[in-house]
Order: structure tokens, then C-alpha cells, then sequence
């Protein structure tokens, strides 16, 4: 019997790329020479000083660990609080809430376009009801609260809902923290969100900042987002341009409402933490330096607070594979470590589940416990910045702020960021590279493992196929069926006389141009619905209720609307 | 030499899903293997997407969805189908697909059911294996 040969390659599994993840090209190792422009003082500078390159704190992590965060939102608020509950005792210290995707389109579960991904990807977010059920016996002062959702009218009620709660229980809300993402480049460009035209959703988004820098100064109303560009094409200095652009664009939308950089303080942006460890490094490192930059130099911020930027992280949930799951967990561990190393101030770590379903308990907590081993075994944050002076590293960093600043050039000759958005250009630019990169997976000069290269051969192994089997449950069609219920009951029973009035106010603001947040959180309280607050919005600028066109104007709504006409 | 029919396919969101990586790497890659494709965009109904199948005169209709509703939306879309008389449009799908829902699929004449990560070109082979008939 012939026996068959073992074919032996010494170079098996060989480097295929010398570029980064954003086509940086690299050279095999870096000297002196790359990094002699660098002043220490003027570009680096300590933990905790101008321009704040290595941190923004002198002593780092040792004071103050990064916040541990990730969404938690499932199909019920019942469930989610429970969930919250498990992970707090499990080392969460930041709260980050989600919703369905409907809410998050802007439209009540009644709806008829909701049916289909009701319930999906989170809460259905409706009314206060479903806030006082999620965050039942949930602290609210003392606590970072996170809105992570999409529509920027979300963001304005969620808010609302929030600070309605509050207000309720007798709390006092300059204590309320945390942030939300609220990004109108974000909405439009990677979710088409058809909550509001951005000229709408521009208005609402500087009524809710303006707000909340008044009344709710430990909450950060506008983060601007790069993660999910990044995720849909962007590379990291268009990620990182896209966020700065926007900061700077809201901060003097802000002056001319009367609101300083300073009284503004400190900025935020979320961040994609990728695949490529020292470019996802370098770009942590650069986003502070540059916003320190442009807040001082450009903006003409005094106080040093407000030249600092704070940054929260998504690992990325598109480095994830359905293909070998359990590879995720190396993937996401990888993820954190750079985070870390590169000095973040909050982290939402994804599951290694998160590409086959939502999230389980036990997948979270493995990447909560991976923190704690970073922390506590690998002492890993015992030193701020500990890659700086390291030649590749500050290199890459002063690359990619080199390129980042290109972009923002290219940004401002063509009129700004939301003209880039209206214009169709910053959606070209993300398309091509998405293309470039599929090319790049297809000829294999990019390689992910499990899809196409390293791939399983046979029948799938009883630990992945036991994390495919934990994949969290969708709901049911009997799921939806009485979630519709529930709401239309809900819809019933309210205070007609309330819901008028408060419609009333809240349409007369929006029409008359005041700033719209308060009657949206007095709209919250009486039970104004997510769709009919959006619907509201909408009508007050003379465009239609629905915006899918599916569905009649509520009759109070009617009532709100035609009184004021004739009035 | 004969010519053969370009295959006509639309791909199509239902519902508020948001994932769109899925659709976007296909349309380049069945335009690439030389079919004629029609993307629907987000944000669809299922009767919308019927419609549109029927007026664009498509073979078949490929389904993206990341949210683990396929057996839901595919429901509806064959019903919505079967209402306008045109039930012999193949219905393909692809995205979040849960194990327990692949059966649920098949028994419905959903065929494909892709996973994320499948090869772009054992998707295109079973997409003219489709429109030649020789998968049902």
C-alpha cells in the first residue's frame, strides 16, 4: 500500500502584507532618524500635560482604571435589567443602553415597518414605561450612562426619558453623567437613518447639546463616532478626521448659541479599536494630540480641560468571525491590550459571540475577566503610555496625524463635514475603500483567519460549536405580536388632555424655533411616544408625520397641529 | 456561439437592519460574474420588495438580514410574492441565519442561506445553479 507523503513547508502561514490595515506602508524597522522631528515637550509631552499625546492623566491608570462597558439591551427591558444587574456584579462599570432597531429608526413597535426586526438588536425603547422597567432599581447618580443608538432623535429622547426619571424621584440633574453618541455624520452616512433630513436632525442635535452643556453638565451630548464609518470602509485617519471635523464644526455651531469651548470642557469621541494593534495605538495616540491642537490653536480654548479628549472605545465587531468563533476571543483580547497600551478612557469590548448572534452572559464576562487579567496578571496598566518613545509607534503616530490633518484639509476646501455628508463625497470615499479592501480579502493580500485562509477543515469542533449554540434567542413572532399589543394598550391609556397639551408645546417650539429639549422631556413624561415625538418634530418643519409613509397622523397629534395652524 | 440570458437579481433588506456589508460585497460580486443587479437599499417592506422583484423582472431575489429574522421576512416576502402571481421568482438568503431556522428555511423554498464569510464564489455558482433550475 502506497503510504501518502506529508508535504512539509517551512514557510507556511507567511507574512502576505508590509502595509497597515489602512495602507500605510512600513518599512522593517524604525530608527532615531524617523522620530528626530519630535520635540518631546511640544509633540509628546508627559501623562497629563499639553498636548496630552501620552494621556490625559500625570498618574494614568493608576488613579483612575478605564471605565468597563459594553450595550446591553435584549428584547425586553424585564431581561436588560436583569442583565445589568449580573454584569455590575461582574465588574461593569458603565452602563450603555440600546435599543431595537425600529426605535432606533425612529418608529413605535406599532408600526408596521418595525414588525420585522422588532425587538432585534434591543429594547423596543417606546415610552418611560420601558425606561422605569429597564433601569428598575439602578442608581442614576453616581453612575456613567451611555446612549449608543443611531437616530439623532433617539438621542434627544432617551435623554429625555432619562432626565424625566429623574425628575420624577426628586433628583437633582446636574448629576446625571455619561454621554451620548448623537452624531448626525454617523446617522446619515452609515445607517441612512430615516428619522429626520439632516438639515432637521442638525437643528435637534445642537437644541439637545446646547440643553444639556446648560442644565446637565456631566453629560457629554455629542460623541462624535469613527467606529462605524470605520467599520463600514473608512480608514483610520478618515475615521479619526471624520470625529474631529465634527467636534469642530458642533464647537462653533456652540459659540453662536453662546457657549464657549471652555464652558464646553472636555471632549469625547468613540473610537474602533481594529485589528491592526499599533496603527489602532498610534491612532489613540494621535486623536489626542491633534484635538488638543485644534481646541487650543484653532478654537482658542484657555481652559486645559477642554483641550483634552476622552475616548471610548468599540472593539470591532467587524474583525469578528462566524467562521471559528472561538478565534474571536484572541481577536477581542488582542482588541483590549491595544486599548489599554493605548491609553482609552472607556471600553465596550464585543463578544466573542457577537458574530454568530447577541451576546451571552458568558461570553460578556469573559471579556470583563480579560480586563481584570490585563490589569491584575499582566500589569499592564501600571505604567501610562508605555510605548512612548518607541520609534515604529511614535512614527505611526505622527503618520497618521500627518495624513489625518491631509484629510481634514480636503474636508474644509470642500465646504465642511456636512456638506462632505449632502454632497455624496464622504460616502465615495468609504465605498471605494470598502471596495479596495473586499479586493484586497479576495486576492488574499489580506488574511482573516477561518474565512480566507487557515480554514477548518471537517466537521467543526465541540467548543466552537457549543459557542454557535449559545447564540442569543430572536424573538417570535408571538414575541412581536404582543410587544404591538402592549403598546397599542399603552397608547390607550394616557391622559388625552396631557398628550394635547404637551404635543401642543412641543410642535409650537419646533415650529417657532426655540430650542426643543424641554418640551421633549415634558412630552416623555405624559407618555409621548419615540414615533409620535419624531413625527412632531417633523411636522413642525412642514414635512410628513411618518418617516416611512406608511401611516396616518395620530389623532391627538391632528388635534395639536391643526389648533395651532388656525391659531 | 450562443448568448446567454444575463441572470437578473435583486438584493433586498427588510425591516430596519442595519447591516449592509453583506449586500454591498455581493452586488459588486454578482455584477463582476456578469448578472444584472438591482440593490434595494435598507429600510423595505416586504411587499415593497415583491413589487420591485416583479416590476424589475428578476430571477431571483436575494435576501440580506443580520438581525436572525430571515424565517420571518422570508415569509413574507413568498407571500407578498405569491399574492402578485409570481411565485416562480427564486428567493436566496443570506446574513445572520440561525442553526435552528435553516430547516424552517428550506421547507419554506429558501434556498442558499449563507452565512457570513462564505466564498463569494460558492455563492455565485449556487446563484446560477439557481437560475438554471438545477437548484430548487
Amino acid at each position: 500500500m502506497k503510504e501518502k507523503k506529508v508535504e512539509f513547508d517551512r514557510d507556511f502561514g507567511h507574512l502576505v502584507r508590509t502595509a497597515t490595515q489602512s495602507h500605510i506602508e512600513l518599512k522593517s524597522h524604525y530608527r532615531p532618524e524617523d522620530c528626530r522631528a519630535l520635540s518631546y515637550d511640544f509633540d509628546l509631552g508627559d501623562p497629563g500635560q499639553y498636548p496630552f499625546t501620552r494621556g490625559i492623566y500625570p498618574n494614568m491608570y493608576r488613579d483612575r482604571l478605564w471605565l468597563k462597558s459594553f450595550i446591553v439591551s435584549y428584547s425586553s427591558p424585564e431581561e436588560t435589567n436583569e442583565a445589568f444587574k449580573q454584569y455590575i456584579a461582574s465588574g461593569l462599570t458603565d452602563l450603555r443602553l440600546l435599543a431595537d432597531l425600529p426605535t432606533q429608526s425612529g418608529i413605535d413597535p406599532d408600526h408596521p415597518a418595525a414588525w420585522n426586526s422588532m425587538m432585534c438588536g434591543g429594547v423596543a425603547t417606546y415610552a418611560l414605561p420601558v425606561y422605569e422597567k429597564m433601569l428598575q432599581d439602578l442608581p442614576l447618580e453616581g453612575v456613567v450612562y451611555e446612549l449608543a443608538h443611531m437616530g439623532i432623535t433617539n438621542f434627544i429622547y432617551c435623554y429625555a426619558l432619562l432626565v424625566a426619571i429623574m425628575e420624577k424621584n426628586g433628583l437633582d440633574i446636574i448629576n446625571l453623567r455619561g454621554n451620548g453618541i448623537n452624531d448626525p455624520i454617523r446617522a446619515k452616512l452609515v445607517y441612512e437613518c430615516p428619522d429626520l433630513p439632516t438639515h432637521i436632525a442638525k437643528r435637534v442635535w445642537l437644541d439637545h447639546i446646547e440643553y444639556a452643556v446648560r442644565h446637565t453638565p456631566k453629560w457629554k451630548p455629542c460623541v462624535p463616532n469613527g467606529v462605524d464609518p470605520q467599520q463600514r470602509g473608512m480608514e483610520a485617519p478618515k475615521e479619526l478626521g471624520g470625529c474631529l471635523a465634527l467636534a469642530t464644526t458642533m464647537i462653533r455651531e456652540l459659540e453662536k448659541r453662546g457657549i464657549s469651548i471652555d464652558e464646553y470642557g472636555a471632549m469625547v469621541f468613540s473610537l474602533d479599536a481594529e485589528s491592526d494593534f499599533f496603527e489602532t495605538i498610534a491612532k489613540f495616540r494621535a486623536a489626542r494630540r491633534m484635538w488638543a491642537r485644534i481646541a487650543r490653536e484653532t478654537l482658542g480654548a484657555t481652559n486645559e480641560k477642554a483641550m483634552q479628549l476622552k475616548i471610548g472605545i468599540r472593539t470591532s465587531g467587524l474583525s469578528l468571525t462566524w467562521q471559528k468563533p472561538l478565534n474571536n476571543a484572541a481577536r477581542v483580547t488582542l482588541e483590549i491590550l491595544s486599548c489599554v497600551l493605548g491609553g482609552v478612557n472607556s471600553l465596550d469590548a464585543s463578544s466573542m459571540d457577537e458574530a454568530v448572534g447577541l451576546p451571552s452572559l458568558e461570553a460578556r464576562v469573559f471579556n470583563l475577566d480579560a480586563q481584570h487579567i490585563i490589569t491584575h496578571e499582566a500589569n499592564v496598566p501600571l505604567v501610562g503610555d508605555p510605548l512612548g518613545g518607541s520609534y515604529y509607534v511614535e512614527w505611526l503616530t505622527s503618520k497618521l496625524e500627518t495624513e489625518t490633518n491631509n484629510y481634514l484639509k480636503e474636508i474644509e476646501t470642500r465646504g465642511g463635514i456636512f456638506e462632505c455628508l449632502e454632497s455624496g463625497w464622504l460616502h465615495n470615499v468609504m465605498e471605494a475603500n470598502r471596495l479596495r479592501i473586499q479586493r484586497e480579502k479576495e486576492e488574499k493580500k489580506r488574511l482573516i483567519v477561518g474565512v480566507n485562509a487557515f480554514k477548518q477543515e471537517g466537521e467543526e469542533g465541540p467548543i466552537n460549536k457549543a459557542i454557535r449554540e449559545v447564540a442569543y434567542r430572536v424573538p417570535t413572532v408571538e414575541d412581536r405580536e404582543a410587544k404591538v399589543r402592549e403598546v397599542k394598550h399603552f397608547k390607550e391609556s394616557r391622559d388625552q388632555r396631557e398628550l394635547l397639551k404637551n404635543a401642543r408645546e412641543l410642535y409650537r417650539a419646533t415650529k417657532e424655533g426655540r430650542n426643543i429639549t424641554r418640551p421633549v422631556i415634558e412630552a416623555g413624561k405624559v407618555g409621548l411616544t419615540l414615533g409620535e415625538v419624531t413625527g412632531l418634530i417633523r411636522l413642525g418643519y412642514g414635512i410628513s408625520y411618518d418617516p416611512f409613509e406608511q401611516i396616518g397622523i395620530p389623532e391627538f397629534v391632528r388635534r395639536a397641529v391643526e389648533e395651532r395652524n388656525q391659531a | 456561439m450562443k448568448t446567454e440570458k444575463k441572470i437578473r437579481i435583486l438584493l433586498a433588506k427588510v425591516g430596519c437592519d442595519i447591516h449592509e456589508r453583506g449586500p454591498l460585497t455581493l452586488m459588486t460580486a454578482f455584477r463582476d460574474a456578469g448578472m444584472e443587479v438591482i440593490y434595494t437599499g435598507r429600510y423595505q417592506s416586504p411587499e415593497g420588495v415583491a413589487k420591485a422583484a416583479v416590476a424589475e423582472g428578476v430571477d431571483i431575489i436575494a435576501l440580506s438580514d443580520h438581525t436572525g429574522s430571515m424565517p420571518i421576512i422570508a415569509e413574507s416576502v413568498l407571500e407578498s410574492l405569491k399574492n402578485l402571481g409570481a411565485g416562480d421568482i427564486h428567493v436566496m438568503a443570506g446574513g445572520l441565519i440561525l442553526p435552528q431556522d435553516l430547516e424552517k428555511l428550506v421547507k419554506m423554498g429558501v434556498s442558499g442561506n449563507f452565512g457570513p464569510g462564505t466564498p463569494l464564489a460558492v455563492i455565485i455558482e449556487h446563484t446560477k445553479g439557481l437560475a438554471a433550475g438545477r437548484i430548487s
